[in-house]
C-alpha cells in the first residue's frame, strides 16, 4: 500500500526483492494537511482495492 | 574499453566507455552513475590496484545494501571508490563503513528511502585517519582534503548505485541536503580532554573504526561561553526545536564539539558522560512547542517509554543521555556544531581491517 508520490519507490522496491509484478493499492497523498474526517473518509474509498489485493491469491 | 563480460558472473561487468574525455563524463551522467559531478573512470587497472590494498576476494560479498538490495562486493565497492576519487588505500576504510551501514539498527532502509534530508556522516578514528589523512581539524566538513571529500563522495556513490537510493526514484528526500554529496570526518583525538569514540564504544586506542550516522543536518553554535554551565544551557537551548525528529521520535542526535568548547567543560571538571547527562537534562523541551500533528505522533511513539504525553510533558531527545553522542572535531575557534539526526536510527562503529 503506497500513497501516490511514492509509486515508483513502492515498485522499484518490489522490483528489488524479486517480486516486480506485485499489485499495489495506492492511496491519495498527502496524509500531513488531511484532517481526520478526510482521512477516513479516503480510507472508506481505498478499502474495497486493499481486501481485495490483500485476499488474492 | 572492450564489452567482455568478466566470470565468474559475480564480477563486474566491463563496458565500452567513449575515449573523448567530454563524452565520458556525459556516459556516466547519462546512466545515474554518477552523483552529478564528473567521475573518474574505473578503469581495470584503478580498480585492481584499488584491489591489491585488501586481502579480501573481489568477490566477496559485503552486505546487501538497502533499499534495492545490490550486492555490495568488495569490487564494487572499489569501482565506485574509484569513480570518486579515492586513494588505493581508503578501500578498507569504506569496507567497514558498507558492513556498519548494513547493521539493522542503523535502519538503511528507512534513512536511504525517506522524505527526511539525512546523509550518512561517516566518522573515522583510530590510527588509519592520520596514515590517510583524514582531517578532523580546521574545515574538517569542509572541503579541501582529499580523504574527506573523496571517501564521503565514494559511500554516496554506493548508496545510490549499489542501494539503488537515486534521487526522486527511491531516494525520496524532499529537499536533501549538501552532506548527501559528501559528509566525512576524523575526530581531533589529539586535542580532545576525552577518551575517544571508537574508545568510549569499547574499542583500544590503537584499533582503528569508522561510525556512520544518520545525520539530518549541521547546525553552527557560536558561543564564547567560558564556563561549562553556561556553555550546557546555550547547547542545549540549541538543541530543543519543535520540528526535531529526535523529540518525537527519541532519536540519538550529536554534538561536534570543537576543541575550545571540550576544553571548557573539561575545565569544568566535566567527563563526557557528565556533558552528555547535562545536554539530556538540560535539553527536555515541553511537547506544547510542537504542533498538534506532531505532539499526536509522538504519543503514539513515546508513550511506552514515557507514560501518558500532554502539552505539558518535558520530553528528552533521546531515551538516555547515552543517546547523545559527542565529537570533538575542529580546529581553533568558539564553533560547535548540532547535528540533529534521523531519529529512527542508531549509529554504528565497526572496526577497520
Amino acid at each position: 500500500m503506497v500513497s501516490n508520490a511514492f509509486i515508483g519507490l513502492g515498485k522499484a522496491q518490489a522490483r528489488a526483492l524479486g517480486h516486480p509484478g506485485l499489485p499495489l493499492a495506492v492511496i491519495p497523498h498527502p496524509f500531513g494537511s488531511r484532517t481526520r474526517n478526510e482521512v477516513r473518509a479516503l480510507a472508506d474509498k481505498c478499502v474495497g482495492e486493499i481486501v481485495k489485493l490483500a485476499a488474492a491469491k | 574499453m572492450s564489452a567482455v563480460p568478466a566470470t565468474p558472473l559475480t564480477r563486474a561487468m566491463l563496458v565500452e566507455a567513449p575515449d573523448d574525455l567530454d563524452e565520458l563524463i556525459e556516459f556516466f551522467h547519462a546512466r545515474r552513475w554518477s552523483d552529478g559531478l564528473p567521475v573518474v573512470p574505473p578503469t581495470r587497472e584503478r580498480v585492481e590496484r584499488m584491489l591489491s590494498c585488501t586481502p579480501r576476494k573481489p568477490d566477496e560479498l559485503i552486505a546487501k545494501v538497502a533499499p534495492g538490495f545490490g550486492a555490495a562486493t568488495v569490487e564494487r565497492i572499489a569501482i565506485n571508490a574509484v569513480m570518486a576519487g579515492c586513494r588505493a588505500d581508503y578501500l578498507p576504510v569504506l569496507i567497514a563503513a558498507v558492513q556498519a551501514m548494513a547493521a539493522p539498527e542503523f535502519n538503511l532502509q528507512g534513512i536511504q528511502a525517506t522524505t527526511n534530508p539525512v546523509a550518512v556522516w561517516l566518522v573515522v578514528n583510530g590510527p588509519i585517519a592520520e596514515q590517510l589523512g583524514v582531517n578532523g581539524g580546521m574545515n574538517c566538513l569542509g572541503q579541501g582534503t582529499v580523504a574527506n571529500a573523496t571517501l564521503g563522495r565514494a559511500l554516496r556513490l554506493i548508496l545510490q548505485n549499489l542501494g539503488g537510493a537515486l534521487p526522486g526514484e527511491m531516494d525520496r528526500a524532499t529537499q536533501g541536503m549538501p552532506g548527501k554529496f559528501s559528509f566525512c570526518c576524523a575526530e581531533n583525538e589529539a586535542q580532545s580532554p576525552w577518551e575517544a569514540l571508537h574508545v568510549e564504544r569499547g574499542f583500544k586506542r590503537d584499533q582503528s573504526t569508522v561510525t556512520v550516522i544518520g545525520a539530518a543536518g549541521t547546525h553552527n553554535m557560536n558561543t564564547h561561553a567560558k564556563d561549562a554551565d553556561d556553555l550546557i544551557r546555550v547547547i542545549a537551548d540549541t538543541m530543543a526545536f519543535p520540528t526535531s525528529n529526535d523529540y518525537w521520535i527519541s532519536g540519538e542526535p550529536w554534538i561536534i564539539m570543537s576543541p575550545e568548547h571540550a576544553e571548557v567543560m573539561h575545565a569544568g571538571g566535566l567527563s563526557k558522560a557528565d556533558v552528555k547527562r547535562r545536554l539530556w537534562e538540560a535539553s527536555k523541551m515541553s511537547a506544547g512547542r510542537m504542533a498538534k500533528m506532531e505532539l499526536a505522533r509522538t504519543q503514539t511513539a513515546r508513550s511506552e517509554e514515557l507514560g501518558t504525553i500532554t502539552t505539558d510533558t518535558l520530553l528528552p531527545v533521546s531515551r538516555g543521555p547515552e543517546g547523545i553522542g559527542i565529537l570533538v572535531a575542529g580546529g581553533p575557534g568558539t564553533h560547535s556544531v548540532y547535528v540533529a539526526s534521523f531519529g529512527d536510527a542508531r549509529s554504528v562503529t565497526r572496526e577497520v581491517l
